[in-house]
């Protein structure tokens, strides 16, 4: 029986309860709801970020089969849309000069993946310590600092909400592990969305609210195995494939609630205890799909609606 | 370390640091300028042997690695002897190898294969192994058992290669890939941790006064790896009792079949293996004790002829005998000449009943005449008479066994890894040492090939776990079934000879079986892991055996061995004998 465990990933936007936080912050925050208990959850978590044996052991572990997912999802829009020609000359760099916003990067898991792939990547936090540590890590690495320096790489602290109201618009917006820590997952994902190119991709990963998922990822994971830290999840905020698939059929993202491979796609994803790594469910397994960790991809209409 | 001081130390810090970020902390990290100041290079590799070679090669033909990653290669040796390397087409170097099927794929698809000089292998077609002390015997074939590789157009069930033909292969292969840099005559003096952090890069400090700061550094530096030590990875392992003599073997064609098959007796001592490589010359593996190996390497190569000779046909009783009186006269510095070791042959063999057109008579015989005229009755069953030994062919050097307890190092100790003899040292007669070593240098570099696709830092312990994963355990099954094996054979207690005598023969007689023991141990067609057939064998097998096991478990100590180790027996011996 597998476990599936959500590692997690800090993010939120808002509001620093700490003055003495606030006296570092020159920007302005959202107004979305604001989760002050969550930050400082994860902020005492921080220093574990990159210790690959500790709690966020899963999550570095996951990070290879979300990275796989995304530039497989790039790799077959673009190989549907811009023929055989453009998927041998990018051969396996789909994300190669791509603008990406990985909102909620925590210590940059993912985002240094995708910066190591050529994309010319914004990563944001809500948690300055996460910032803080994501920048360091990235800095000590000679290849990631020079994308630093060069413009290729960025951290800031920051929101979605906040980014929403600048101009820049992204060719793919990831936000993984985090709308399930977010108090108001609308308009979280409505920011999320407002920040795609139309015609670019938004990819989500998180929980699904199953009895399943209660059961491997906050009994076992949490309070039995204490493989990721007590708190870490709250049933009550798992969102389910239906409801993010309602939701961009509302924002006109998806014509029909049935949506068509080529506007959205769900992807399961399970914790193989007897090989010690994730998987992604093949497609065609419907029933098991996002029982509980799952990828959601959702492509903005290439025309503003 | 201070990563985690940065986070749960003071958050005054933490935020100083931020408001820091990017341009301020880029500066300590860009590239140093002086000339002694670290270069940076993504993968290090330290050690030019096959296994140090064989993963260059393979990260070097890989397009993702190609595009993305720098490597360097160190070695302290001179590879241009290596790749200059040269010999007559009748001789041949005493280091060989028998190359599985596996192991020959991989490096078909690296495309090293085509630069190895293939006309101065040998494809193996039969095996026949035996008992030194019952005669029970164990018979491989090729073609009854269906195996075969893609390249090869008849069956072989492995392939007889020079350690040096191979290298040279691989670095003709480096030579036409440009992101692999080759820095030989350069020792690695020592290998610091820089920074003092967990993340800080191994440094690794060159004899030539460079520096190089490594993402991945990889150990392929043999058995007394610097880069194991810098690790901190312990090893634990011991010294068998056991020396191995290696010889290049003259011996005129066989009239009625090729030299295709290899031999190998199980003798008390450990296993004498004759392994061919062209009509007119084969190679010798010889394990036994350190004293008599000394002796025999010291004495008249002709002496070591007819002790070769000797040791595939004469029962156990009189080769102890002979390995006394070669002890004796050593000891008392009047070695033997050959026409007294011949004598001493000669008697023994009329003390057996051995007539001179006996295929068990070596001494009474003339080798040439026996091996180009008609052969005697059951001549099939041992290798052609040896005539001569190469010059300057003769060595030795002692077994042991040897595991590092992980192959990935962790802490301060992290981003690096180990491949081949530094990760393992295994008894050579199953011939598995440099195949194990081949192995990891192909799931190696198909593991950062794999990281590098999807973003990944190659040194980090993520990357390298499925490495670490499929490599352990698949080298401790192997290994350990050897070592068993050496242990096995070792006996000479009745039940015990008498327990594994039965098993081997009743698997002889068993073709399936033997298919998919010998599949699993890498003969197979393909590179395919985990062979479904090898299930079925290895419960049959166990089946079969089990009423031996009983027998086994009579004597103490032997109990640990237990037959189970026969089934392991045949899937060792497949396809290789050193
Ligand atoms: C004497 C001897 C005879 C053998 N004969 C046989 C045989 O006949 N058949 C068989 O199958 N197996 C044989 N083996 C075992 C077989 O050679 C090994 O399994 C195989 O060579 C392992 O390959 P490797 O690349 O892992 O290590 P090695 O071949 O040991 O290569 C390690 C390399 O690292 C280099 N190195 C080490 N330290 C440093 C340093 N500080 N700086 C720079 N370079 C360094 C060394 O120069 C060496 O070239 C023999 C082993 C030995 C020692």
């Amino acid at each position: 029986m597998h476990r599936l465990i959500a590692p997690t990933r800090i993010l939120r936007p808002r509001v620093f309860s700490s003055a003495r936080l606030h006296r570092h912050l020159h920007h302005d925050h959202g107004t979305s709801t604001v989760n002050a208990a969550e930050i400082a959850h994860f902020s005492r978590l921080s220093s574990l970020w990159w210790d690959e044996h500790g709690e966020f052991a899963m999550l570095h572990r996951m990070n290879p089969h979300r990275v796989d997912f995304v530039r497989a999802k790039l790799r077959e829009v673009g190989l549907e849309e811009e023929g055989e020609g453009w998927a041998a000359a990018r051969g396996a760099r789909v994300l190669s000069g791509l603008d990406v916003l990985d909102v909620g990067c925590g210590g940059g898991i993912l985002t240094e993946s995708l910066t190591r792939l050529g994309a010319r990547t914004l990563a944001v936090d809500a948690s300055e310590s996460n910032v803080a540590i994501a920048s360091l890590h990235a800095a000590a690495d000679p290849h990631l600092a020079s994308s630093m320096a060069d413009g290729a790489l960025e951290y800031r602290h920051t929101s979605s909400e906040v980014l929403a109201q600048e101009a820049k618009r992204f060719d793919v917006v990831c936000s993984m592990e985090v709308i399930e820590h977010v108090d108001n997952p609308a308009a979280f994902l409505r920011s999320c969305a407002e920040l795609v190119k139309p015609g670019g991709h938004l990819i989500l990963s998180t929980i699904s609210r199953t009895p399943l998922a209660y059961l491997t990822t906050i009994l076992f994971a949490e309070d039995l195995l204490r493989l990721v830290a007590p708190g870490t999840h709250t049933y009550a905020k798992f969102i389910n494939p239906s409801e993010l698939v309602d939701f961009f059929h509302r924002e006109g993202w998806i014509a029909r609630v049935e949506p068509t491979r080529r506007e959205a796609e769900v992807r399961g994803m399970v914790y193989l205890p007897w090989k010690g790594d994730w998987a992604l469910v093949p497609r065609g397994f419907r029933s098991s799909v996002a029982e509980t960790n799952y990828l959601f991809w959702v492509r903005k209409p290439a025309t503003s609606l | 370390m201070s990563l985690k001081r940065v986070a749960s130390g003071s958050t005054s810090r933490v935020l100083k640091q931020t408001r820091l970020l990017p341009s301020r902390i880029h500066r300590y990290y860009s590239t140093p300028t002086s000339s002694n100041a670290p270069e940076d290079s993504d993968v290090v590799i330290v050690g030019g042997g096959p296994a140090g070679l064989a993963l260059a090669s393979a990260l070097g033909s890989s397009d993702a690695v190609k595009q993305n990653l720098k490597i360097t290669l160190v070695e302290f040796g001179d590879l241009e002897k290596v790749r200059g390397w040269n010999m007559p087409s009748d001789a041949f170097s005493n280091r060989v190898s028998s190359l599985t099927n596996v192991s020959q794929n991989f490096l078909e698809e690296i495309g090293a294969w085509d630069l190895v000089d293939e006309g101065r292998t040998c494809g193996l077609e039969e095996m026949k192994v035996w008992d030194g002390i019952s005669d029970a015997r164990i018979d491989f074939n090729a073609a009854t058992l269906g195996l075969g590789s893609s390249m090869t157009a008849g069956n072989q069930m492995a392939r007889l290669t020079e350690n040096l033909n191979l290298q040279r292969g691989l670095l003709r292969h480096l030579d036409q890939h440009t992101n692999v840099s080759l820095l030989d005559n350069t020792k690695v003096d020592s290998i610091h941790h820089d920074g003092n952090d967990a993340d800080g890069w191994p440094a690794v400090h060159l004899s030539n006064g460079k520096v190089l700061r490594a993402r991945l550094l990889v150990g392929a530096d043999g058995f007394n790896s610097p880069v194991r030590s810098y690790a901190g990875i312990e090893s634990y392992g011991w010294n068998y009792p056991t020396h191995a003599i290696v010889a290049t073997l003259q011996h005129a064609p066989r009239s009625l079949q090729p030299n295709t098959t290899a031999y190998q007796r199980f003798l008390p001592t450990g296993p004498i293996a004759f392994l061919p490589l062209s009509p007119t010359a084969s190679s010798l593996v010889w394990s036994t004790r350190p004293a008599l190996a000394a002796a025999l390497k010291q004495t008249d190569p002709l002496v070591l002829v007819r002790m070769i000779n000797a040791a595939f046909r004469l029962p156990e009783v009189s080769l102890r005998y002979l390995h006394d009186r070669i002890l004796e006269a050593s000891t008392a510095g009047a070695p033997l000449t050959p026409s007294e070791i011949t004598d001493e042959i000669a008697w023994r063999e009329r003390a057996h009943d051995i007539h001179e057109y006996s295929a068990y008579a070596s001494a009474s015989v003339d080798p040439v005449s026996v091996n180009i005229g008609i052969p005697p009755e059951g001549a099939e069953l041992l290798p052609p008479l040896v005539e001569n030994i190469q010059p300057g062919t003769v060595a030795s050097f002692p077994l042991r066994f040897n595991h590092a307890e992980a192959y990935v190092g962790e802490g301060r100790g992290a981003r690096t890894v180990l491949v081949g003899d530094a990760a393992h040292t295994i008894h050579p007669l199953a011939g598995q040492g440099l195949n194990l070593g081949l192995g990891d240098a192909e799931c190696l570099a198909r593991c950062i090939t794999g990281a590098v696709q999807r973003g990944g830092d190659i040194g980090s312990h993520t990357a390298l776990l499925p490495y670490a994963r499929e490599r352990y355990f698949e080298n401790h099954k192997m290994m350990s079934a050897v070592d068993k094996l050496h242990k096995l054979y070792a006996s000479t207690a009745p039940p015990v000879v008498w327990a594994r005598s039965v098993g081997v023969e009743v698997l002889n007689e068993l073709d399936a079986l033997k298919a998919g023991v010998m599949a699993s141990a890498g003969a197979g067609p393909g590179p395919g892991r985990g062979d479904a057939s090898w299930g079925m064998a290895a419960s049959g097998v166990e089946a079969l055996v089990g009423g031996a096991r009983v027998v086994t478990a009579v004597r103490d100590g032997v109990r640990a061995v237990g037959v189970g180790a026969l089934q392991q027996l045949a899937q060792s011996l497949a396809g290789r004998s050193r």
